[in-house]
């Protein structure tokens, strides 16, 4: 078991081998990066909504779908809950609606996707396109920028002088959770299972439907959530807040060695798919580039990965076809019949 | 849950009473009585379009049922979902094995079970050892051969405490030393009491590992009884419907006669290529050529081949003279040969163009429909040419050819490949799934281009319509072509015995 279970790690450690090239070679560049501990600590304590994202994104694209309104949701609860907080709100009412809000997003889309049997990309398309217009309601031109200090030190504290802040290591510790639900417990199975083969899930029994819901409603959740930290690090609220993480959290995954048919991957590897991701923009500029390639490098990594696994699985799938219809070509034709007479 | 053995002897493991059931105004089951015993292994026989599966997934809770009733030991059941059937002990190992590709054997096998792993470990384990199977549990189930698969979909349904399994087929994809310890496996089975349906298109397995028998022709069940009650020529007589001695010799005088002396149009010299193997054929001018035999016999994968969408293996085809292995599609059509593929939905019709545009589209390479921009003159006069001579019924040229019945769109789809102007079409199951009126209509379309001197290599397992059409067919069986009759001799019988692999005594004989 252990052997299989090193295998299984391999995608993961891929990524995580990559992000440790990846500081090197920067460290390489320019001694300054690696000199500070706090430069590499920093790269880690950004990527807490990243990883949450990334994590949502992981459940929509285990069961073989995609959302791309996480983005949107994100920066939506971000405005609300800012708004609240801004206007002095109690701070567990505004989390809880906020939380709530993201779970009935999770819920639409779940519904959508799993029910009324629409194109994943399509519909998320559509509420995304509905959430970026309710924040331009919420937000307007103005911006959420009066937050109370205490909200927004909360996502710095750190204890003991380390350098890697409470909440990057709160964050480390749902994911890890939340790895050990899906592959410890029976019910976790089943949203690797459905995405894996969602005909054969529905033959051993799996409520294929009900499973592919909860991995959005899920996946709302921790959106909001991701929001409610984006509001705390960076400090304010625009209507573009969240705009594009949805590529970021795609990126994330595919890189943490999840695969976008579904039924691959781990929730570690999108982990650490999306501490690549964050770390991208303070790298270019610790190289000396403008940090606006940002955007354009997380596309050509996206694409990148997307390709190269969409040729090995085609390859794979031909071969398994051609095996088949070997094998029938293979029995021998005559003298059977007779033989049995 | 009971121990499978104490079920008693006498009462049915599963009785099915008078199941209907419908799709649309296509009525695929019409009063199905079946019992299953236990220890009982009953073969299922039946055309493509019998209703096997239709019955099968209404057992298994995939589909519901429109009319009747199915008990269990003697108990009436509902069976709306899978969970229910699996609840009762019932297990479907389908015929393409539906694993999770990702995920290893072991995950595979206990994957929405509700006991402890450790025990579901052990049990396995035990399990395997018993049957004397060895399969590394830690393999992925991507890398397994379908064999394997399919000893994975049975443990499955043994840890399950299934009392009864449905084998669907379970032998297509298996070669012959797999076929031999699949059946060690099933009397096994059958001895610890458990009940097995095995759906077949193989006539010899039935002596083979069944004990009883039910042959499915047309939703109906037609035969059913212990084996030992039937010869190979009973179970034959139950495939063909009732009236087939009586159309054994209806053909029609005075169609144009083929002139064999001539060159060949197409010739197939040791063809092979994935699913089929060592294909010889000749088709001659003005010849319908019918390819007969079961699904999964390789004929659409030797006319796909044919027309460059699969790899070659070996052999040669030659058109008109002309070497046209392993070319392009696009240069085989231009060569002069067009296929009319078997799924019109899948790789046929552009569903949401018009008319017009679904008739032309394959015309588009050449020059007939203008250089650069399209001349819609043109797309008029072949759409209108087509429309009108196979009286397909649409309400103009711009209508959308997805809300045409199924009939109409396979008029579409052959006129499509007419308008090529090719020398020969390889027709692939013509008419399947539309209606009887829609039906002489493409007979009449077949006829009619006969007589125009095209030829046709008419792919079917409408025994039926092969004896309405073809001047010669050939048979295929697991790849190969393994008879050939003439006209005289093309009659249900010899064609149904050929396709379900009853060939060499007789062929060589006649």
């Amino acid at each position: 078991m252990n052997a299989v279970k090193k295998v299984l790690k391999a995608r993961e450690m891929t990524a995580l081998l990559f992000l440790a090239a990846l500081f090197v070679v920067v460290g390489i560049i320019n001694p300054a990066f690696l000199a500070d501990s706090r430069n590499v600590a920093n790269c880690f304590n950004d990527s807490v909504v990243y990883i949450l994202i990334a994590v949502a994104m992981a459940f929509a694209i285990f069961i073989g779908e995609i959302d791309v309104s996480v983005g949107s949701n994100l920066g939506l609860v971000a405005a609300v809950v800012g708004t609240m907080l801004q206007d002095g709100k109690n701070w567990f009412l505004a989390f809880f609606i906020g939380i709530l809000m993201g779970t009935v997003v999770g819920l639409i889309n779940g519904w959508g996707v799993a029910v009324m049997k629409i194109p994943s990309l399509i519909f998320t398309l559509g509420t995304n396109g509905i959430l970026r217009g309710l924040m331009y309601l919420q937000v307007g031109t103005k911006q959420v920028t009066d937050l109370p200090i205490a909200f927004k030190g909360a996502s710095s504290y750190a204890l003991f002088g380390l350098p890697l802040t409470v909440c990057f290591f709160c964050v480390l510790l749902a994911a890890a959770a939340i790895h050990g639900v899906l592959t410890r417990t029976k019910r976790g199975r089943y949203f690797i299972a459905v995405g894996d083969n969602a005909g054969g899930a529905e033959l051993v029994g799996i409520p294929a439907t009900r499973t592919k819901v909860l991995a959005y409603v899920i996946c709302g959740m921790l959106c909001a959530v991701a929001g409610i930290l984006f509001a705390s690090r960076a400090g304010q609220v625009t209507s573009q807040s969240g705009n594009g993480y949805e590529m970021k959290a795609v990126a994330a995954c595919v890189l943490g060695g999840i695969s976008l048919s579904g039924g691959v991957g781990s929730v570690v590897g999108a982990g650490v798919g999306a501490v690549i991701m964050a770390s991208i923009s303070a790298l270019l500029v610790f190289m000396g580039f403008s940090s606006n390639f940002d955007s354009a490098i997380t596309g050509v990594i996206l694409i990148t990965i997307v390709v190269v696994d969409a040729l090995v699985q085609r390859r794979a799938a031909v071969r398994n076809r051609h095996a088949r219809l070997a094998a029938r070509t293979n029995a021998p034709a005559g003298g059977k019949e007779a033989a049995e007479q | 849950m009971e121990a499978n053995q104490n079920a008693g002897n006498s009462v049915p493991l599963l009785s099915v009473r008078g199941i209907y059931k419908s799709f649309g105004l296509n009525a695929v089951l019409k009063g199905i009585d079946l019992d299953v015993m236990p220890g009982e292994v009953l073969a299922l026989i039946g055309g493509n379009g019998a209703g096997k599966s239709t019955l099968m997934k209404i057992i298994m809770g995939i589909y519901s049922h429109d009319k009747g009733h199915m008990s269990m030991n003697g108990g009436a059941v509902a069976l709306n979902r899978p969970s229910d059937a699996l609840a009762r002990g019932i297990y479907m190992v389908p015929q393409e094995p539906l694993l999770f590709p990702n995920m290893n054997v072991e995950e595979n096998i206990t994957i929405g079970f509700d006991r402890g792993k450790a025990e579901l470990h052990r049990e396995l384990v035990d399990t395997m050892a018993e049957i004397g199977w060895n399969l590394d549990l830690s393999r992925k189930a991507s890398s397994l051969s379908i064999a394997e698969q399919q000893l994975v979909e049975i443990l499955r349904g043994i840890l399950r405490h299934a009392r009864l399994l449905i084998l669907d087929e379970p032998t297509s994809a298996l070669t012959f030393d797999e076929v031999k310890s699949l059946f060690r496996v099933v009397r096994d089975l059958r001895e610890k009491g458990i009940g097995i349906i095995y759906i077949t298109h193989r006539l010899a397995e039935v002596f083979d590992i069944a004990t009883h028998v039910a042959i499915m022709r047309d939703g109906t069940i037609t035969i059913q009884g212990p084996v030992a009650g039937f010869t190979r020529e009973d179970l034959v007589k139950g495939l063909l419907p009732p009236d087939a001695e009586g159309s054994v010799q209806v053909r029609k005088a005075g169609e144009p006669s083929v002139d064999y002396a001539a060159d060949p149009v197409l010739e197939l010299d040791g063809f092979s290529g994935y699913g089929f193997s060592d294909v010889s054929l000749k088709v001659w001018p003005g010849e319908i050529l019918g390819v007969a035999g079961v699904v999964g016999a390789g004929r659409t994968e030797m006319a796909t081949t044919i027309f460059g969408m699969d790899k070659v293996l070996g052999g040669r085809v030659l058109l008109n003279g002309r070497d046209i292995t392993g070319k392009r599609t696009r240069q085989v059509i231009a060569a002069g040969l067009n296929y009319v593929p078997e799924d019109r939905h899948l790789n046929g019709l552009f569903k949401i163009c018009d008319v017009a545009a679904n008739t032309t589209s394959a015309s588009l390479f050449g020059g007939a429909l203008g250089k650069v921009l399209l001349n819609r003159r043109a797309e008029y006069d072949i759409t209108e040419k087509y429309v009108k001579n196979f009286r397909t019924k649409v309400t103009g040229h711009d209508q959308l050819t997805g809300s045409l019945s199924g009939g109409n769109q396979q008029k579409i789809v052959i006129g499509r490949s007419l308008a090529t102007n090719p020398g020969i079409v390889i027709l692939d199951e013509p008419t399947r799934g539309i209606d009887a009126a829609a039906r002489g209509d493409v007979y009449s379309i077949i006829h009619q281009l006969r007589e125009q001197g095209l030829s046709i290599l008419l792919i079917s397992s409408d025994m039926e319509e092969l004896v309405e059409l073809a001047d010669r067919v050939v048979t295929m069986y697991q790849g190969r072509i393994n008879a050939e009759f003439q006209k005289e001799d093309i009659n249900q019988d010899n064609l149904t015995a050929a396709a379900f692999g009853i060939v060499e005594q007789e062929a060589k004989g006649a």
